[in-house]
């Protein structure tokens, strides 16, 4: 529940920022959260992993920001962004909870259900989903593709696939994706300084 | 390990390529030489090795080999054009890099590894999209790119993690809810309608050589990928009993095909003329698969593979055409061997005979027709809508007299494009060697579908 809380604030900070290094520092608070919670359904060296991707990427946007004046301001798509979330996942919670009928438990910090790693993962997808289709220019969009890659993290937990195999391959994705929006963002600068 | 040695090995060679990308000469043929080797050890590799990676099952399926041999020879063709035609640093890493995911694609057995490997091999070409970023739009063309494919990629990984997640027996609306979200998740990386805008942003503003790597290798390895991932995402079952979900599929197919063929009929430049046909093929595809029937399955991975060579063909004689044109109206008489290719890959995206595409589509038009009348007719006025289109493209390619026309002094395209056709028509000719796989696939799929 605790976890809950904190990484429903660290994503409203990093979506209300408006500067890439202020984002690229908050993403690390959105990762280090998710790995706390993804914590509870894998093993050490695997949370280890993802956080170390999520370090890395966020290190990315940092040096692609180049200084620290560049980035982009949300507005009122700020939000948007939360409301779209805060609507969606209790949405999503209950369509995909619909067999057993228990009732779910919210610890406040351990989560033995599986709940608090559901609900975190979708927050972020519909957060990320929302910043994404409001985002104008590629310092947003890369935000929210980290987001969306970081909610698919912990709700690949859930599944009973194969576990290593599937965090390396998120960790790699959450890099390239972190590459992608960098060289993006620098390419869109250079159009826009010329 | 021999099944994913040629991904393992063409992923190393993209570093390579990479560390020595600026001397363009040496990385090229480095790159060629890579995937000849590659693609011999696919060819040699027998069906049914398998393997097993880390905690992930590997195997070479029929379709698998043949849809990596397919992809291996279009991305050297890709090369060889970039090489003599349209040198660019950054596109051979670019080309391994995809080439290895794609292999790795094909070889995985788990949804989840599947759909991440793609959205990783969709995100490679970003870099060779942008190009001369100061007089065009292709940074924005990228983003967009980006966007759609990241957004798209993550709602189906979401999806494929909370269906593997649930306890089984769920509920009609859980299943509807999470077959929407991935349907709408492979429409968004296939750039079906109505989630088409970032291709039609890339036609206009990308390099014909890095949209070829596109729609040509990526979007026809998507359609594999999203048939094989709903094979083995435990989903299937559950959408026979659900009719909605078919319904959906068949009409987000349906929508893509016509959408398709109207604006490719519409379409002004050549470019964005082969994009639209390619949505408009791979909604006929889409129409197929939703059929759920065995040749529904096998014309629309049959159509989804060939158009992809089709699109290769098509958009390097358009890039040939338009750099010969120097920004006037592309036309035959600057390159005609470009301008003949560029024809003959028309005829064989709308799927006629002989050439290999032809089955395909006959296959999904049939059994289109055996589902609802208007699914079939819809698909038939499509393929008449692309006809039209590709004639409207030769009546201006070709207006003017022959003797204005000066044969090309490097036919690159044409050269290229004439060993497609001539592969296209040797398949039509002995379709058994291609479809067989493909059907193979198809029995997998169906025996899934209904497990007793």
């Amino acid at each position: 529940m605790l976890y809950l809380g904190l990484i429903a604030l660290v994503t409203l900070a990093a979506n209300s920022a408006t500067r890439l290094r202020v984002i690229a520092i908050l993403f690390v608070g959105i990762a280090v959260t998710a790995a706390i919670i993804a914590a509870t359904a894998a093993t050490g060296p695997q949370v280890a992993v993802t956080a170390a991707a999520g370090l890395a990427a966020a290190g990315i946007l940092f040096v692609a920001a180049r200084d620290a004046t560049y980035g982009e301001d949300p507005g009122w798509r700020l939000w948007l962004g939360t409301f779209t979330a805060a609507i969606v996942t209790p949405l999503a919670y209950a369509s995909f909870r619909t067999v057993t009928g228990e009732p779910a438990t919210l610890p406040l910090l351990q989560d033995g259900s599986g709940v608090v790693l559901e609900v975190a993962g979708t927050w972020l997808l519909s957060s990320g989903v929302a910043i994404m289709l409001t985002a104008r220019s590629a310092v947003r969009v890369s935000l929210a593709a980290l987001i969306l890659v970081t909610g698919v993290q912990l709700l690949a937990r859930l599944a009973p696939e194969p576990r290593l195999a599937t965090t390396l391959v998120l960790a790699w994705l959450e890099i390239v994706v972190a590459l992608a929006g960098a060289f993006l963002i620098v390419n869109e600068r250079v159009v826009r300084d010329a | 390990m021999t099944v994913a040695a040629p991904a393992i090995f063409l992923a190393l060679a993209a570093c390579v390529a990479f560390a020595l990308r600026k001397r363009v000469n040496e990385v090229a043929w480095f790159s060629l030489a890579t995937v000849v080797m590659t693609f011999i050890a696919v060819s040699v590799t027998p069906v049914d090795t398998a393997a097993r990676l880390l905690d992930v099952d590997l195997r070479v399926t029929s379709l698998g080999r043949l849809a990596g041999l397919v992809i291996l020879a279009t991305i050297g063709m890709l090369i060889v054009d970039v090489l003599l035609d349209e040198p660019a640093y950054n596109f051979f890493p670019t080309a391994l890099l995809v080439g290895a995911v794609a292999l790795g694609v094909l070889a995985v057995g788990s949804p989840m590894i599947i759909l991440a490997l793609l959205l990783l091999g969709l995100l490679v070409p970003v870099g060779a999209f942008t190009f001369q970023v100061h007089h065009n739009r292709s940074v924005e063309a990228a983003l967009r790119h980006y966007s759609f494919v990241v957004l798209g990629g993550s709602l189906g990984l979401g999806a494929l993690a909370v269906a593997a997640g649930l306890p089984k027996d769920q509920p009609a609306p859980t299943v509807v809810l999470l077959m929407v979200l991935l349907f709408v998740s492979f429409a968004l990386m296939l750039a079906a309608i109505p989630f088409h805008t970032h291709a039609a942003l890339l036609a206009g503003e990308a390099p014909a050589s890095a949209l070829a790597l596109y729609f040509g290798v990526l979007v026809p390895l998507t359609f594999i990928a999203f048939a094989e991932i709903l094979a083995g995402s435990g989903l299937l079952p559950a959408i026979v009993q659900v009719s909605r979900v078919q319904d959906l599929l068949v009409a987000i197919g349906l929508t893509s095909a016509f959408g398709g063929a109207l604006l490719a009929a519409g379409a002004n430049d050549l470019r964005r003329l082969v994009v639209y046909a390619v949505i408009s093929n791979l909604g006929s595809a889409l129409v197929g698969i939703a059929t759920l029937s065995g040749p529904g399955i096998i014309g629309g991975i049959a159509t989804a593979l060939v158009t992809g060579a089709c699109a290769t063909q098509q958009l390097l004689a358009a890039g040939t055409l338009e750099r010969r044109a120097a920004g006037d109206q592309p036309n035959a008489a600057t390159a005609p061997l470009a301008a003949a290719v560029f024809i003959a890959g028309g005829i064989a995206m709308i799927g006629a005979p002989p050439l290999v595409s032809f089955p395909g589509h006959f296959f999904v038009d049939l059994i289109a027709y055996a589902v609802s009348g208007l699914a079939g007719s819809t698909l038939v006025a499509s393929a008449i809508l692309l006809l039209v289109a590709q004639l409207r493209a030769g009546v201006r390619l070709f207006a003017g007299t022959p003797e204005d026309w000066h044969i090309e002094s490097r036919p690159v395209a044409g050269v290229l494009g004439s060993i497609i056709f001539l592969a296209l028509l040797a398949g039509g000719l002995a379709p058994d060697a291609f479809l067989r796989p493909i059907a193979e696939f198809a029995d997998e799929f169906l025996k899934v579908l209904r497990p007793l």
